[in-house]
């Protein structure tokens, strides 16, 4: 592959433009071809996985059926009985916008959330899907979703140590999608 | 057969891809703040610096050598779209897990540099060797500076309590910059070791 290897015609502006573009056009089938195999699995395991989140949020219920009129929302249901609403919500951290799945029971009271997607600091903001952080904002309501700074405090939420904004946003994130459920029942 | 393991060997602690290369930083800095990422990304790069190195290996004599270098980079770019599209469909926690590292690894500088010093001069099976050991070192690069900022960063290892719950984490070791300190000390380390074995043969 040294320079004194290829002759004169291999330099021509024509044959290396078609040498990259064969390369590409190869890349292209074969990513073409894979997508082509595994789109609809994806598809069906995509699906699969936010049942399974759904699930994992509000566990006693056994069948999710999502709301007319409300993008996404979910209300979960056990032996036919309402036991809490589904809520999608986002809001905006250190590394961007955090996406959130929470349970929410009809009056207002956090049963658990998830975060879907976040882009906050890997080993500091990113702490907020796990516990201890987490059971934190359990069986809270909109008024106590707030970050404080205060150990004794036991009321609200406790930040996280050197991720301040991250834990607001998780807080903020529930808080709207509790309110937005409030503002829903307190409509009927 | 003693050719090839030295050819795999000497990515694990010689020619240590962050150690000793000192390339990809970047990830180094970025991924190890607890073992279990240093770890996930140091097997994905383990991963596609084998199959990239075999494929490239496999091409270089249809390669016009003017463009080897972005042919380079779709062949690393092909092999990365290609695994995660495979672990979208069929496994798709890791896939979650994975995240965003997966892409940045189309552009990390150990991969294409291996696929230049040593594939495109170098037949499929020795490639591959030369692949696996430049994955293994940097894997075990990820999760000896994993291990450090975690353990006295966070004092946890693999997610587990291992230090007092009273052990008053230094937050700097979790941060970038932190990264940068423990990954000076680990490389003036590995340059002792490194040394003493050259003397010690010569």
């Amino acid at each position: 592959m040294s320079d004194g290897q290829h002759n004169e015609s291999n330099d021509s502006i024509f044959k290396i433009a078609i040498n990259l573009a064969m390369a590409c056009f190869v890349s292209g089938a074969i990513i073409a071809g894979v997508n082509f195999v595994t789109a609809d699995a994806a598809a069906q395991k995509a699906e699969e996985l936010k049942n399974d989140a759904m699930k994992a949020l509000a566990q006693e219920a056994d069948t999710f059926t999502p709301v007319d009129g409300k993008e996404g929302w979910f209300v979960a249901e056990k032996d036919g009985q309402m036991i809490a609403y589904i809520v999608p919500a986002v809001s905006k951290g250190y590394g961007g916008s955090i996406n959130f799945l929470v349970a929410v029971t009809s009056d207002g009271t956090v049963i658990d959330y998830d975060i879907t997607s976040h882009n906050e600091t890997p080993g500091l903001g990113d702490k907020f899907n796990q516990e201890p952080f987490k059971s934190q904002l359990r069986g809270k309501k909109a008024e106590n979703l707030k970050v404080v700074k205060d150990p004794s405090d036991k009321e609200h939420i406790q930040a996280m140590t050197g991720a301040t904004i991250s834990s607001n946003a998780a807080a903020e994130g529930v808080k709207k999608a509790v309110e937005e459920v409030v503002q829903l029942m307190g409509g009927k | 057969m003693k050719e090839l393991w030295s050819i795999f060997s000497k990515g694990i602690l010689m020619e240590n891809p962050i150690f000793v290369l000192a390339l990809s930083l970047c990830p180094a800095l970025a991924v190890t703040s607890s073992v279990t990422n240093a770890l996930t990304m140091g097997l994905t790069v383990m991963f596609v610096i084998t199959v990239n190195n075999m494929t490239i290996s496999l091409i270089r004599n249809f390669v016009n050598p003017k463009v080897r270098l972005p042919v380079y980079i779709v062949s690393i770019a092909t092999i990365v779209t290609v695994a995660q599209l495979v672990l979208q469909a069929y496994f798709p926690l890791l896939y979650k897990a994975l995240g965003i590292y997966l892409a940045l690894v189309v552009v990390f500088a150990i991969i294409l540099a291996r696929a230049e010093v040593f594939a495109s001069k170098n037949n499929v099976i020795r490639s591959c060797c030369d692949g696996l050991g430049m994955g293994v070192g940097f894997a075990v690069a990820m999760v000896i500076i994993g291990a450090v900022r975690e353990v006295f960063g966070s004092g946890t290892f693999l997610g587990y309590h291992v230090l007092p719950i009273s052990y008053d984490a230094p937050l700097l070791l979790i941060l970038p910059a932190g990264a940068f300190i423990v990954i000076g000390y680990l490389i003036g380390g590995a340059r002792i070791l490194v040394n003493r074995i050259e003397k010690s043969k010569a």
